[in-house]
């Protein structure tokens, strides 16, 4: 059984005077203990997949089915169970509360499945071990690096034992060498056996990942190797590039023209 | 990374949550609320603190109202009974009779002996019926003048009458009324004016310019009533009164009727005061007969139209309170719109969310609720030494201005919170 069974999920957003469809009949299946990048331009519906995937988000159409049962339309409590219970979110943003520590923060999750207490310290602590930060539980946000918030989000995201670990952009906030430390320790927790979905536009680090999709506008149009798909992808957007280049500078000299 | 590794991530863990776990939840849940609403007032002082004093000073001045209004209600109540459930005055005046009657009432003519004969004689249930008649004068004794004491005349019923009790020494006799013996009763704050640590009995008081009499009897000190101090007083017989200071001052008849025929002894005294003035059956009654009932009714509709004053301004004052409150969670809501997504991603259901911020307006509003307690009772406390009217503070107004508030603050705060829980995930996540 695979974990995450997408079938023609389409998504489409009322603006009211206009419908746009986000997605458009898209299939993926991805395994337990996958390791998966998300890549493709703004627009290509990268967010909308990933809110999906998360459980923010219900399908406008299609089927989705997380570890064998069927999420396309739970109810909003249910949905925010099988988040709490299912998903593991770091954000490009890191999104920790400012007010509480390290610890607290790594807490929160838990508090929504109504560990008690003591177990709920046991585990953010060991949670906080694990991506290197025990010396730093009772520090706030403010005082921590983006690299150690980022690790923060990463501890909180894992202290649930989730079954999907969902990272939005996690390095898109953070210097290349701080960025890299996080793409690291994604590869640790692939290899011990977490399944990760990586949303990134970043063809660089697709390519490391064991398997990524591509998406433009709304449908797969490449998935296979990581590497693969992001040359084609970094190919695709060389040329996109590169027409745009042409026709601003036709543009620009038909404009000329008298 | 650490040694201690994670439990892998696919072990078999409960994906449903029992009734234990759902219990645990809310506590832990309500426990995380609590600490967020007090970070997020500690965060913005100035803002809690206008808004819990606006809130403060609202339930300060309901409860302030509603102490005085009940202390003023009780020191009435207290008052009324010494006149005696039973007891009926007949009097030129109606009791309670506003400015536009006044010279009806002045035109009557006053009771007079003839009507106490009268009813002495006809009247058959009365079980006591005192003539009382009082004037202001001043009263002598070795020198020593005390100004404004109230002289009254009356006979041996007075006590029955009235429910004034005795001292020391003895009270007027039946005879001392018919022969007119200078013998007088003295109130406790006379006694103290002239007699302190002394045996008042036999000595001789000079009552206004030329009345000489002789103390036979103390009476025990009564107190205030209506904030009029009652003790100043000495009482002497009729018959001693009206050759001291004439006639020309009306009578009031203090009638006790027996025990639950008050209204029958009313309409008997009614009748034979009219058949002993002669009134035509077309007649108004040109004489009063009331009844402390009668009072305590004008009393109720008097402090029934101050409560509905004092509830009103509690409303109002509610009202502004509730939308300081609202206005202050609608800032909170604002400002922590991406913690609201971050938490519902996280796990939180919209019932979580309404809780941390309805936890918010509930303090906001509770801390208000006790500070405005603290400052009303004060008030009243301030009130009750300060001024006559004896303010006191009902538990129970204190338990309603704190429960109240808590509820003002549910009330009002209900509608951010919820807005705040049906912000939609997504997008509370992208607020920038």
């Amino acid at each position: 059984m695979a974990l995450i069974e997408l079938e023609k999920i389409v998504k489409t957003y009322d603006l009211g005077h206009q419908k746009v469809a986000a997605l458009r009949g898209m299939d993926v299946r991805i395994e337990r203990n996958e390791f998966v990048a998300i890549v493709g331009q703004s627009g290509s519906g990268k967010s909308t997949l990933m809110n999906i995937v998360g459980c923010l988000d219900v399908p406008t159409s299609g089927r989705y089915r997380l570890s064998g049962r069927d999420v396309s339309d739970l109810s909003d409590d249910e949905l925010a169970d099988v988040r709490n219970l299912e998903i593991g979110f770091v954000f490009q943003s890191f999104q920790l509360l400012p007010r509480a520590t390290a610890l607290e923060n790594v807490e929160l999750p838990l508090i929504y499945r109504g560990v008690s207490r003591k177990e709920r310290r046991e585990q953010a602590a060991h949670a906080l071990d694990t991506v290197q930060l025990s010396d730093r539980m009772t520090h706030r946000p403010a005082e921590l690096s983006g690299g150690q918030r980022q690790r923060v989000a990463i501890a909180r995201a894992l202290v649930t034992q989730p079954s999907l670990l969902l990272a939005d952009e996690p390095t898109g906030n953070l210097d290349s060498k701080t960025g890299e430390e996080i793409v690291r320790l994604f590869h640790e927790l692939h290899e011990r056996g977490n399944t990760i979905l990586l949303v990134t536009h970043e063809p660089k680090l697709a390519a490391r990942c064991p398997r990524a999709v591509r998406l433009v506008d709304g449908l797969v149009v490449a998935d296979g190797k990581g590497r693969d798909v992001a040359l084609a992808n970094a190919e695709a957007l060389g040329a996109e590039t590169l027409a745009a280049f042409h026709a601003a500078q036709a543009a620009q000299a038909s404009q000329r023209l008298p | 990374m650490s040694e201690s590794a994670l439990p892998l991530p696919f072990e078999a863990k409960s994906r449903q949550l029992g009734f234990r776990r759902k219990a645990a939840r809310l506590f832990g849940e309500l426990r995380e609320a609590v600490a967020q609403a007090a970070y997020a007032l500690r965060a913005h002082r100035l803002r809690a603190t206008l808004t819990i004093s606006g809130i403060g000073l609202g339930i300060a001045m309901l409860i302030g109202i509603l102490t005085v209004l009940s202390g003023f209600q009780v020191s009435f109540l207290r008052q009324l009974s010494t006149l005696g459930p039973n007891t009926l005055f007949v009097h030129k005046w109606k009791w309670g009779v506003s400015g536009n009657d006044w010279w009806k009432y002045k035109n009557r003519p006053h009771v007079t002996h003839l009507d106490w004969r009268a009813l002495e004689a006809n009247a058959n249930l009365p079980v006591a019926i005192a003539p009382i008649v009082s004037t202001d004068a001043s009263v002598t004794h070795a020198g020593k003048e005390l100004k404004h004491v109230d002289i009254r005349g009356s006979t041996s019923k007075y006590l029955d009458a009235t429910g004034w009790e005795m001292r020391r020494g003895r009270f007027l006799t039946d005879l001392d009324h018919e022969l007119g013996t200078d013998a007088c009763v003295i109130g406790a704050d006379v006694e103290e004016a002239f007699f302190k640590g002394q045996d008042p009995l036999g000595q001789r008081l000079r009552v206004g310019p030329s009345t000489r009499c002789t103390i036979v009897g103390t009476f025990l000190r009564k107190g205030n009533s209506f904030g009029q101090p009652q003790d100043v007083r000495v009482l002497i017989p009729l018959s001693a009164f009206t050759r001291s200071f004439g006639l020309k001052r009306g009578l009031v008849l203090s009638v006790v009727a027996p025990a639950g025929k008050v209204t029958q002894t009313e309409d008997e005294v009614i009748a034979v005061m009219r058949n002993a003035r002669r009134l035509r059956p077309d007649q108004e009654d040109n004489f009063s007969v009331n009844r402390q009932d009668k009072l305590l009714q004008g009393f109720n509709k008097m402090t029934e139209a101050l409560n509905i004053v004092g509830a009103l301004i509690g409303v109002i004052t509610a009202i502004v309170g509730g939308i300081g409150i609202m206005n202050i969670l609608l800032v909170s809501v604002k400002e922590r719109t991406r913690e609201i997504g971050v938490r519902r991603a996280l796990g939180a259901r919209r019932t979580t969310i309404l809780m941390q911020f309805l936890c918010e307006a509930v303090m906001v509003s509770a801390l208000g609720g006790l500070l405005g307690v603290a400052a009303g009772a004060g008030a009243g406390k301030l009130v009750d030494v300060l001024t006559p009217f004896p303010a006191s503070i009902d538990p129970l107004v204190v338990l309603g201005g704190v429960g109240g508030s808590i509820l003002l603050g549910a009330v009002f705060g209900i509608w951010p919170a919820l807005s705040a829980a049906f912000l939609h995930p997504i997008e509370a996540l992208r607020y920038e």
